[in-house]
């Protein structure tokens, strides 16, 4: 019997035996690929016992080096056997055996203590050893029966020698060896795989890459090898910190989910899908922005065209386009041209004509109060026999080329004003005696907006001015309120007022006719018996610009009567000098006193309001001298029309003779003329719908204060007569 | 519908236009007088260039946005009205 000894074997490779003063019994030494893989297991399944009960139990109970006995009460030694004993080489192993059979092999070899217990006493039987032949299988299997009855594990059973063996053992275990250090020595196995599955990766031979990837796979097998010792390669552990998480609230907005379904239909669909696509191009062209993009390229393109002309009426200097291409034959024209006119002339600029109003005749021409660039022209011809209808354009500066507002009126109209309090209000007086209030504010909307057909104390013979006047001043001391005024051939100066039914008119004068002063007594009479008759038309009429109570009105006989707002029975003052009817009046807008008047009597006269004469007169053409305009940047300059030409008055130069007349073209008469507050322009309409935009050059127009000046004029005319 | 179409003729015909292109969203022409190659052409450029000008303007003022952007060249200008849902370009040769 060989002396056997719990045997801690070093490995066939690396492990160091760790027990010291223990005999050690060299075992033969085996390959033993799988006996390693069968001592981890043992280990494994030795330690799951070791769980169960208390290892110190276990320890004791196991080695048989440990000194410790355990007598019963009659002193036998019923020292538990332990439950294994490591023999060298021929101590088969029940676990060997179970593990055999689940691995193949049969080799194996003595060992390999892989404890890691680190007690004073001899580590654990977990390293256990396992015997390499299976033939004792068999008596161990008894022996462990006998010893460790308890145990549900298949341990290695102690073969039945053991028990010498253990006799042996115990006498020489002492007690300095309990004292003994004992070193344990843990060691960690080679890795063994248990499991190799090539890569199963099929890779057909006619792939084109097959060689790449095999090439690949040898370089990382290489390279797997080479990395073992290799410098390259260094082995470092890390540790990341790990933040204390925080926990954090946050709300959101439910997401809204909402089902739709849709069905993708036929190729007959598909193909009316893409007639819906164009129908989509209509949709976004009747957009609102489309229309306003529209209407902003238009008047791009057209400021692109018209700019020189704009930037000479807003007296802006014209920079020439560097790129244009104009030939220098038409400049050397330009320049001769300026050259030879140093003297006052009208310079045209551009002309407001469409399609739309070709050939008709301009009847009324005026600005909007509030934007200086919109400009309302009224068309129609005045026949009394036939009632035409006529047309209203408001034209903007930016678009010479198209009016942005077209109305149409059942009759011809006569008159137009622009609402101050609401500027996008125009009043419109007609040839049948309508009066009518549009809007010009949106494309779209209801133009006009109130009427006058319905009221009873309509004029029912030509309304020939319509004035918007600043009336009374409210208590609360807000805008004035407006009240539109309007002059008929009637006879009657009616103001009117807007509510809620439509238009209503007062009375604000009639006019009567005053033949001659002789006459007066015998046509009082007849006035209050026929009051109808006794009426003259009134032709036109002015507002005085400070005191808007007073105003002048210009009647079919000549007279200009001066009357006033609060009293409707009573002239304040008459002026006689015309003995045709008196076609424009107009107040001064520098000299508060000074009005001017123009009459079929082809005379233009000066008044001052004090005096019943007039100061000044004006002649030039045997022709009824149709309108007559201040201009509001000169005190001294007036414009008259007189059918066939334009003429421009300037006091301080003539006055005599106009300063500048400009003839219009043959066949067309000149209807209408007006100036635009700001610029040196004029607008003249014409009878073939073109209004023409004029700039006075060349005007010699003095620096000094503008009233002064025409005082000054008015006080020599004055003194010439005295 | 009649206005819109009046206004585009009108805008045709006046001085120096060269053509008039309406592209949607996705950068298809959907009416355009010019031929077909120059019109995708057009498309496909100014998109970019809008989308470029847009961003330029938001950028410095966020509230702020592009409404209208005119290209002088020496020989023509090219007139856009940009929209969410679509493009306006007008080519015009003013001095013709």
């Amino acid at each position: 019997m060989k002396k056997s000894s719990l045997v801690f074997n070093s490995s066939s490779r690396a492990m160091n035996t760790s027990v010291a003063g223990h005999q050690v019994s060299q075992s033969s030494r085996h390959k033993w690929n799988f006996a390693g893989s069968q001592t981890r297991r043992n280990s494994i399944l030795v330690g799951g016992s070791n769980r169960k009960r208390n290892i110190l139990d276990r320890n004791a109970n196991q080695a048989p080096r440990k000194p410790v006995r355990v007598l019963d009460n009659d002193g036998n030694d019923v020292t538990p056997l332990p439950l294994y004993h490591a023999e060298p080489g021929d101590m088969p192993s029940k676990p060997g055996r179970f593990l055999d059979e689940i691995f193949s092999s049969s080799e194996s070899d003595q060992l390999k203590s892989t404890s890691s217990f680190n007690m004073r006493s001899f580590g654990s039987f977990l390293g256990s050893s396992l015997p390499s032949s299976l033939s004792t299988t068999a008596s161990m299997t008894k022996g462990t029966e006998d010893s460790v009855p308890k145990l549900d594990i298949p341990i290695i059973p102690p073969p039945p020698c053991g028990q010498r063996k253990r006799d042996n053992v115990k006498q020489h275990v002492t007690e300095e060896m309990l004292d003994d250090v004992v070193d344990v020595c843990l060691t960690e196995t080679d890795t063994i795989s248990l499991f190799d599955l090539p890569p199963l990766i099929f890779m057909s031979e006619d792939a084109d890459d097959t060689k790449a990837i095999k090439e690949r796979n040898l370089q990382y097998a290489e390279l797997c090898k080479n990395r073992t010792g290799n410098d390259k390669y260094v082995e470092r552990s890390m540790q990341t910190f790990s933040g204390a998480p925080k926990e954090k609230q946050i709300q959101t907005d439910k997401i809204v989910m909402v089902d739709e379904g849709s069905t993708i239909g036929s190729l007959l669909e598909m193909e009316t899908c893409s007639l819906n696509a164009e129908s989509n191009p209509e949709l976004i062209m009747l957009t609102e922005s489309f229309q306003h993009s529209l209407l902003v390229m238009e008047r791009s393109i057209v400021a692109n065209l018209f700019q020189p002309k704009l930037a000479a009426y807003r007296q802006l200097p014209i920079i020439k386009d560097p790129d244009s291409t104009v030939k220098p034959e038409t400049e050397e024209k330009s320049e001769e041209g300026e050259e030879s006119s140093s003297s006052p002339t009208l310079e045209r600029l551009w002309a407001f004509s469409c399609e739309l109003t070709r050939g008709w005749n301009i009847t009324c021409m005026v600005w909007n109060k509030e934007n200086p660039d919109l400009l309302a022209v009224a068309y129609g011809d005045c026949d009394s026999t036939n009632q035409k209808p006529s047309l209203i354009c408001c034209w903007s500066l930016k678009n010479p080329t198209w009016p942005e507002r077209v109305f149409h009126c059942h009759s011809c109209v006569t008159s137009l004003d622009f609402s101050a309090n609401n500027p996008s209000q125009l009043a419109v007086g007609m040839y049948d005696g309508t009066i009518a209030i549009y809007t010009v504010q949106s494309r779209n909307n209801i133009h006009c907006i109130a009427n006058s057909s319905e009221c009873s104390k309509r004029h029912l013979k030509p309304v020939w001015q319509v004035n918007w006047s600043k009336q009374e001043i409210t208590l609360s001391g807000e805008d004035r309120v407006e009240a539109l005024v309007a002059v008929s051939a009637d006879g009657r100066i009616t103001k009117w007022l807007l509510c809620s039914n439509g238009l209503e008119c007062i009375d604000l004068m009639k006019l009567k006719k005053t033949k001659n002063s002789k006459k007066k007594a015998v046509e009082s009479k007849k006035k209050t018996e026929h009051m109808g008759s006794a009426l003259t038309p009134g032709l036109c009429m002015d507002f005085h610009p400070t005191d808007s109570s007073v105003y002048l009105v210009g009647t079919w006989e000549g007279l200009i009567q001066k009357c006033s707002v609060a009293n409707c029975h009573n002239v304040l003052e008459t002026y006689q000098n015309h003995f045709c009817p008196v076609n424009s009046i107009e107040w001064s807008p520098f000299s508060p006193d000074v009005f001017l008047s123009c009459s079929s009597d082809w005379t233009i006269q000066l008044w001052k309001q004090e005096c019943l004469t007039p100061v000044l007169s004006f002649t030039s053409a045997q022709r009824a001298v149709y309108a007559v305009r201040w201009s509001p940047n000169w005190s001294t300059i007036f414009a008259a029309i007189n059918g066939l030409q334009v003429e421009i008055w300037d006091l301080n130069l003539s006055i005599l003779h106009p300063t500048i007349v400009h003839q219009a073209a043959p066949g067309v008469t000149v209807t209408s003329v007006l100036f635009s507050r700001g610029t040196d322009c004029v607008l003249v309409g014409d009878s073939e719908g073109q209004v023409t935009v004029y700039q006075l050059k060349n005007l010699s127009v003095g620096q000094g204060k503008q009233v002064d000046s025409l005082e000054d004029i008015i006080g020599s005319a004055v003194s010439r007569y005295l | 519908m009649a206005e819109v179409e009046e206004t585009l003729k009108r805008i045709q015909s006046q001085n120096g236009v060269q053509g008039i292109i309406i592209v949607n969203t996705e950068g298809i022409p959907i009416k355009t007088t010019l031929d077909n190659a120059s019109t995708v052409q057009y498309a496909g450029l100014i998109h970019q260039l809008v989308m470029k000008a847009r961003s330029t303007v938001r950028d410095i003022d966020p509230q702020n946005d592009l409404t209208f952007l005119r290209v002088r060249s020496k020989k023509n200008e090219i007139m856009i009205a940009p929209d969410k849902d679509y493009f306006l370009i007008v080519i015009q040769n003013p001095s013709d």
